[in-house]
């Protein structure tokens, strides 16, 4: 009995604070107020965003399904010219392709434009970690013959060592059987540049004479002595020059022109 | 009938090995090493099939491979025809059913095998001896080739025991005491 009486006076009272707020809110001036609206529009204008994109959409049902069937024709139009681009731009892709290695081939034939030269892509690595030859894929079909020098668009690669029908073996100028007769091109000093086990982007200069200037930077190119590589095909730089007690010994590191861990393409010179 | 099975196989596996050796292993280097795995492919048929299988097969596959890429016919051959006289060696002396056993035969024919070439290189290329160059790499191959065995070998004994079980037949001891 206590209790019900208890709260009924509560509610009186309760209703009694929402009626005078009710009353003060509708009486003040709505710029005093505005805080309170944006606070609240923040609060709801998403939730009602939200509420009337649902009412739109179930009021568009009709048309929504009436579309359906034209939407699925659409799609499957669309998925057709999808599979379309896609097939053009993977036919570019190969076309960029194409004309890369053409631009490759262009720039090294005009680079060395005063010899006959046929290009060669390369098929082919040494399996074994001490020897460095290469395979190209073209042969004494193609014109080539043994002893003939093949290069790269950045300088000298080595030379054919044997031919097949369709193939011919490339022993690089890395390879440490390999030594190349070679000039300083400032000095015009003779060297020799032979490959070494561990590295692959760089020679070992030797025989330097002892009267001879070398300094890091020096050009290196061929000199064309031993009658494999013409002259003036460029091999690379000096980058490092080891002196010894003994003028005799010394020797510099050649930083190669060609990065032999790409190679691709190669011209073989064939006169 | 079997053998002949046996025998397509090893040649596929062959041809497998050829791609991933020119192909894959050029740039899955480590330190700019290559693993080679035609000497543990001739050390396990020289291992695993009867005598002289392993010492044909690997005269037969270094005969290819010179052909293919080496600058003169020969040298892969004789020091794969070792590797396989080598397996049969390593069969009749040592339990190849220990996998530490059968990584120590792999580290020491690859040493053999490389060591072997590089020698007999030197004196038909007149190559300049750079021994610590050769020691480095050789180091880190044996090592790739190491790492390459305890990867395949339950391949290599799956395989292993039913190429034994077809050349060798009763003959077969080891694996039982």
């Amino acid at each position: 009995m206590y209790s019900r009486k208890k709260y009924g006076i509560l509610g009186v009272v309760v209703t009694i604070i929402i009626l005078i707020l009710l009353f003060a809110l509708t009486n003040t001036q709505n710029s005093k107020l505005s805080y309170i609206e944006n606070l609240a529009n923040k609060i709801v204008m998403p939730i009602q965003n939200g509420l009337v994109y649902l009412k739109n959409k179930v009021n568009g049902k009709s048309s929504f399904f009436e579309n359906v069937s034209n939407l699925k024709n659409e799609n499957q139009q669309l998925i057709e010219r999808n599979t379309e681009l896609e097939k053009q731009l993977r036919e570019l892709e190969v076309m960029k392709a194409e004309n890369e290695t053409l631009k490759q081939y262009l720039d090294i034939t005009q680079k060395y434009s005063d010899y006959a030269t046929i290009p060669a892509d390369v098929i082919n690595r040494d399996i074994s970690n001490y020897s460095k030859t290469i395979v190209i894929n073209r042969g004494a079909n193609d014109g080539i013959k043994e002893n003939m020098t093949v290069i790269a668009a950045e300088g000298l690669v080595g030379y054919v060592i044997s031919v097949t029908s369709t193939t011919a073996k490339v022993q690089t100028i890395i390879d440490t059987s390999s030594a190349t007769s070679c000039l300083l091109s400032t000095s015009r000093d003779s060297i020799v540049c032979k490959g070494t086990l561990n590295d692959q982007s760089h020679l070992k200069a030797m025989y330097i004479a002892t009267d001879a200037v070398v300094s890091q930077g020096d050009t290196i190119e061929t000199s064309g002595i031993g009658g494999i590589y013409p002259k003036g095909i460029l091999v690379g730089n000096v980058s490092k020059v080891e002196n010894t007690t003994d003028l005799s010994n010394r020797y510099a590191l050649v930083e190669l022109a060609v990065d032999f861990a790409r190679l691709e393409t190669v011209l073989v010179i064939t006169n | 009938m079997k053998k002949i099975i046996i025998n397509i196989i090893l040649f596929i596996t062959f041809i497998i090995i050829y791609i991933l050796q020119s192909n894959l292993f050029t740039w899955f280097q480590i330190a700019g090493v290559m693993p080679n795995l035609f000497i543990i492919f001739i050390l396990f048929i020289g291992l695993y099939a009867s005598k002289f299988i392993g010492t044909i097969y690997g005269v037969v596959i270094g005969l290819l491979l010179d052909f293919f890429i080496s600058k003169k016919v020969g040298i892969t051959a004789i020091m794969l025809g070792i590797i396989g006289l080598i397996g049969v060696i390593f069969d009749k002396n040592f339990s190849k059913e220990n996998r530490i056993t059968l990584i120590v035969m792999v580290a020491i024919s690859t040493i053999i095998y490389e060591v072997g070439t590089y020698i007999l290189s030197y004196f038909i290329y007149n190559n300049d001896i750079q021994i610590l160059a050769f020691i480095q790499i050789l180091a880190i191959e044996c090592f790739y080739n190491i790492l390459l065995t305890i990867i395949l070998y339950p391949l290599m004994q799956i395989f292993g025991n039913k190429i034994e079980e077809e050349y060798k037949g009763d003959k077969i001891l080891t694996r039982y005491f």
